[in-house]
């Protein structure tokens, strides 16, 4: 008798502990979905109110495109853009050519000197932006280096080469190419390299036969992370830009400063597409790629 | 030529510095010399239309403390303690939420970060703005005409807006290192755990949670030290009145013309950064920072 | 000196900042032959092979191959090539492409390097995998290709650095019966980097045995484990007995050893061994070359009159299989194993605790300094 109470109770005790383990399982989904809701939202509704028929952004009135066509209609616009591109492209090649050096030096050798190469790297990563964006602007100014876009012609092409800007994205995102190339550097196994040698090649086909082609998702993942951090950036870009040159950041600023319209939304929607489009390239390249894709830009 | 390259070939350091010539070039002039600039600049007196007039003094630093710009100084390290409170209090759990995923969700839901991490900054603070505005704001235009209040609330140009602008600008920054010590935890330490009749919240207390300090440590770092130099979120949520000492700075280079003293201003804030990252690397061993 | 040999090492110091690794070793590897280098982990041993293949360049002393003196020549200027111990396979590239890798180096014409590649892969068995890729390969097959990656070059040399060390037991033995055949096939000079005694006793044509940097005795498996000259040669191959003692005679290769109970028992003197009467020594006796016997009894052995005689106490009997371990107490106290294998029925009938008879030929128990 007893023991049947006994059987009774403990199997009462397991179908609560079920049922607890049930609701509390169900409530961590819930903050899960929660969680992602508040990261999505506010960009979700940023994106359908670049569709609203009014001036404003709280309430509908209807779906309209005209946002976009007097986005595109709008030449400081369009000039911020191909601005951004141009300053991102630049100082990703620089920095990614300058950083992968930089990290191939500092995870391959013993040298004099390391530890300050290693504080001067991870310097402009700790740095906020503003103060290395007022570092750069007194230099600029005390130098006399200046900051108007230096005017090039050639072939017909007008190009102004806003020298001072790419010079500051260079500077910060070197640090950031080199810790993602490093990460890469450490994971990769040195006897490879010996095995190449081993099999007659020289330091230079050895580079390019074994280890670029292993680095390369190191590369790639520091060159996507250095344009992003080119096109993202706002406040360096501000404090070194002479007169009348704009990016796209920049010249969203002022709008802003101006006022809130729909128009400033469907902006946000065109850089959101190129951050999607950034995404999407990085993931390709990292399931298409080899065993690791790049890393993943946590610093 | 050839005896370069035997040369190069006998001294290691040699070819490192050779690697590394570029980069150090760049950075010792355009970011190292800037920084020696404005070190100098923090002990010099303000010309009268703007610029500097060579001469020591010890006026600016002492200005960075008057209670005028100091209450800012305060405020700015209360707003980014303050965000990095609520940063972790809603990381943490998302960040175990992914962590116990089976792998193939684990691997969407980080993608599912990863999107809003490399959106623009600028974009994702002016979303916040067209949500918080006080009359014309989604939020408030939304809660009126429910019916539900019928004055707006106090969501924007205060300090309140700018944390929720911090806070929704860098939590993905919190939870993927939380998350990457989470991912690496050993499954059966957990169960060794409740063989030892550690309970669920046990569990957390004395296994899960010690572990995944460093993950914790490092996010704190990560949201920290860009809100206290947060320039942009103040300068769209603050509404012009709340300010932080990034914008302060700015002033001092855009309005005021006191470059002096923001540079004073700028070197304080970087020594409280400083001051932050030596405790970060006390508090963790380099094994630790290299698992992030 | 005078002979022509595929590796010549002299006096060879390698320190790494205040460790020396290699401690001033001379060596000579024959053309042609299976060498390989013995020792525990932290020997030296895979440090002397990367010196010969270029890896690490020698604090002092020379290395010549072929007679060629090879100073500071970096490994793609050497004639040699290495099997590595995890294979170090290029993972970006298929099988086929990792095999060509060094023919393209050494710009090999196009139509030869796959000729030789179909034949190194057919020489290791792999024709028909040429294009996956090593992920794709057992550790097996991936030991394979690493082989054909570096005999397809037609190296002088061959540098194997513990190759077989990842795989597991099974297919170890079937690879050394395997290597073996393909090294005399080749007729390739391989040196054979390993800590497995038994590996190194299978297959080698002579043996390095290293501790500490230092090459303590070459020669062939034979003379390493019958002839050992010193006690981390006799400990390290195989299974040794030593009983300590104090030389009383001494007359060429024969000497007499006093135990610490007074036996008087014979032993022999190898010939570089610089003893003189009266010095502390230890006899180092393999456990199969003991006979065991009850106290008084002779072993059933033709010269059973010749051996020499000691008398211990029966301490335990281990039953495994083709044999039975024996240990017996000497009365100092030594412990001596004897190994008999299970088809002696004098052994057999010695009873734990009982006196027992303990003999060895002379040539069996080998002086070796304490």
């Amino acid at each position: 008798m007893s023991d049947a109470n006994l059987a009774r109770a403990l199997s009462r005790r397991s179908r609560m502990a079920k049922l607890k383990k049930r609701l509390s399982e169900g409530l961590f989904s819930g903050y899960g979905f929660l969680g992602y809701l508040f990261l999505y939202l506010p960009i979700i509704i940023l994106v359908i109110f670049s569709f609203n028929d009014s001036r404003s952004t709280a309430q509908w009135a209807g779906f309209t495109t005209r946002w976009y066509v007097a986005m595109a209609k709008d030449h400081q616009i369009i000039l911020s853009l191909w601005n951004s591109l141009f300053v991102a492209v630049v100082s990703t090649v620089i920095s990614v050519i300058i950083g992968t050096l930089a990290a191939l030096a500092m995870e391959r050798y013993r040298f004099w000197g390391k530890l300050m190469m290693d504080a001067v790297l991870y310097l402009p990563i700790i740095i906020p932006d503003i103060a290395m964006a007022i570092m750069l602007l007194i230099f600029f100014d005390l130098s006399g280096v200046g900051f108007e876009p230096w005017k090039v012609h050639f072939f017909g092409v007008h190009l102004a080469v806003p020298y001072s800007v790419i010079i500051g994205h260079v500077a910060f995102n070197i640090s950031f190419v080199a810790v993602v190339v490093r990460a890469r550097l450490a994971q990769m196994d040195m006897v490879l390299e010996e095995a190449a040698q081993d099999l007659y090649a020289d330091p230079w086909r050895t580079f390019w036969r074994v280890t670029f082609p292993m680095l390369l998702p190191g590369i790639v993942g520091g060159a996507l992370l250095a344009f992003t951090l080119s096109m993202d950036d706002f406040v360096i870009t501000f404090f070194t830009s002479g007169a009348g040159f704009n990016t796209l950041p920049v010249r969203v600023f002022s709008m802003i400063k101006k006022g809130v319209t729909p128009k400033i939304n469907a902006v946000s929607t065109l850089m959101l597409l190129f951050s999607l489009v950034l995404v999407a390239i990085s993931l390709i390249l990292s399931r298409g790629g080899s065993e690791e894709g790049p890393s993943t830009p946590t610093l | 030529m050839k005896k370069w390259l035997t040369l190069l070939r006998q001294r290691p350091s040699l070819q490192a510095w050779l690697l590394l010539l570029p980069s150090a070039f760049w950075l010792f002039v355009f970011f190292i010399a800037p920084l020696f600039i404005v070190l100098v600049y923090s002990f010099l007196e303000r010309g009268t239309y703007g610029g500097v007039v060579w001469h020591f003094t010890l006026e600016n630093y002492r200005r960075v403390f008057d209670p005028l710009y100091f209450k800012t100084f305060w405020r700015s390290f209360y707003i980014a303690a303050v965000t990095t409170f609520f940063t972790l209090l809603l990381g943490y759990p998302l960040a175990y939420y992914i962590a116990t995923r089976p792998p193939k969700r684990r691997g969407t839901l980080v993608l599912a970060l990863m999107i809003p991490f490399w959106t623009n900054f600028l974009v994702r603070t002016y979303a916040w703005l067209t949500l918080l505005r006080t009359h014309t704001g989604l939020i408030n235009v939304t809660l009126m005409s429910l019916g539900w209040i019928h004055k707006p609330l106090p969501l924007f140009g205060n300090d309140t807006a700018i944390v929720i602008g911090l806070v929704y600008g860098w939590l993905p920054d919190m939870i993927l290192p939380i998350y990457a010590t989470l991912e690496r935890l050993d499954r059966s330490l957990l169960e060794a755990a409740m063989d030892l009749y550690a309970s669920g919240p046990n569990v957390f207390r004395r296994v899960i949670w010690p572990l995944s300090l460093p993950g914790v440590v490092a996010g704190s770092m990560l949201v920290f030290i860009p809100s206290l130099g947060a320039f942009v979120t103040p300068a769209i949520l603050g509404g012009g009145k709340a300010l932080m000492i990034g914008n302060i700075i700015s002033n001092q280079f855009l309005a005021a013309h006191d470059w002096p003293f923001g540079s004073a201003l700028s070197f304080v804030m970087m020594a409280v950064m400083l001051i932050a990252t030596l405790i970060y690397f006390r508090a963790t061993s380099g094994e630790e920072r290299r698992q992030l | 000196m005078s002979e022509a040999y595929a590796v010549e090492l002299e006096r060879v110091v390698k320190k790494f900042g205040e460790v020396v690794a290699v401690n001033g070793i001379s060596l000579g590897v024959r053309d042609g032959e299976f060498f390989s280098l013995l020792g525990p982990s932290g020997c030296g041993k895979t440090t002397t092979l990367r010196l010969i293949a270029g890896f690490e360049m020698p604090t002092s002393g020379s290395v010549r191959i072929y007679g060629e003196e090879q100073g500071y020549l970096p490994p793609y200027q050497r004639p040699v090539n290495t099997v590595f111990q995890n294979y170090a396979l290029f993972p970006h590239m298929t099988v086929a492409q990792n095999v060509a890798f060094g023919l393209e180096m050494k710009k090999v014409p196009k139509e030869e390097i796959k000729r030789r590649v179909a034949e190194a892969l057919e020489l290791v068995r792999l024709t028909g995998k040429e294009n996956r890729r090593p992920k794709q390969l057992s550790g097996g097959q991936k030991q394979r290709v690493a082989l054909a990656r570096a005999l397809v070059n037609r190296p002088k040399v061959l540098l194997l650095d513990e190759p077989l060390g990842a795989l597991d037991l099974k297919l170890r033995k079937a690879m050394q019966s395997e290597l073996k055949a393909l090294q005399e096939r080749v007729g390739i000079t391989f040196i054979y980097v390993t800590h497995d005694q038994e590996e190194a006793l299978v297959m080698s044509d002579r043996i390095a045995v290293m501790n500490e940097g230092n090459v303590l005795q070459v020669g062939t498996p034979e003379e390493i484990y019958e002839q050992p000259q010193n006690r981390f040669v006799a400990d390290f191959i195989g299974k040794t007995n030593f009983i300590p003692g104090k030389v009383v005679m001494l007359s060429g290769e024969a000497a007499d050893v006093r135990l610490e109970d007074g036996t008087v028992v014979a032993a022999a003197r190898p010939e570089a061994l610089g003893v003189s009467a009266g010095e502390q020594v230890v006899l180092s006796i393999r456990p199969e070359k003991i006979y065991i016997a009850p106290h008084g009894d002779k072993p059933l052995v033709p010269d059973a009159d010749a051996l020499t005689h000691a008398v211990g106490q029966l301490q335990k009997v281990f039953f495994v299989g083709v044999e039975r371990r024996y240990i017996v107490a000497l009365p100092d106290g030594t412990e001596v194993e004897v190994r008999v294998q299970n088809t002696d029925r004098g052994a057999r009938r010695c009873r734990v605790g009982d006196r027992v008879s303990l003999y060895w030929r002379r040539a069996h128990a080998r002086l070796l300094k304490e």
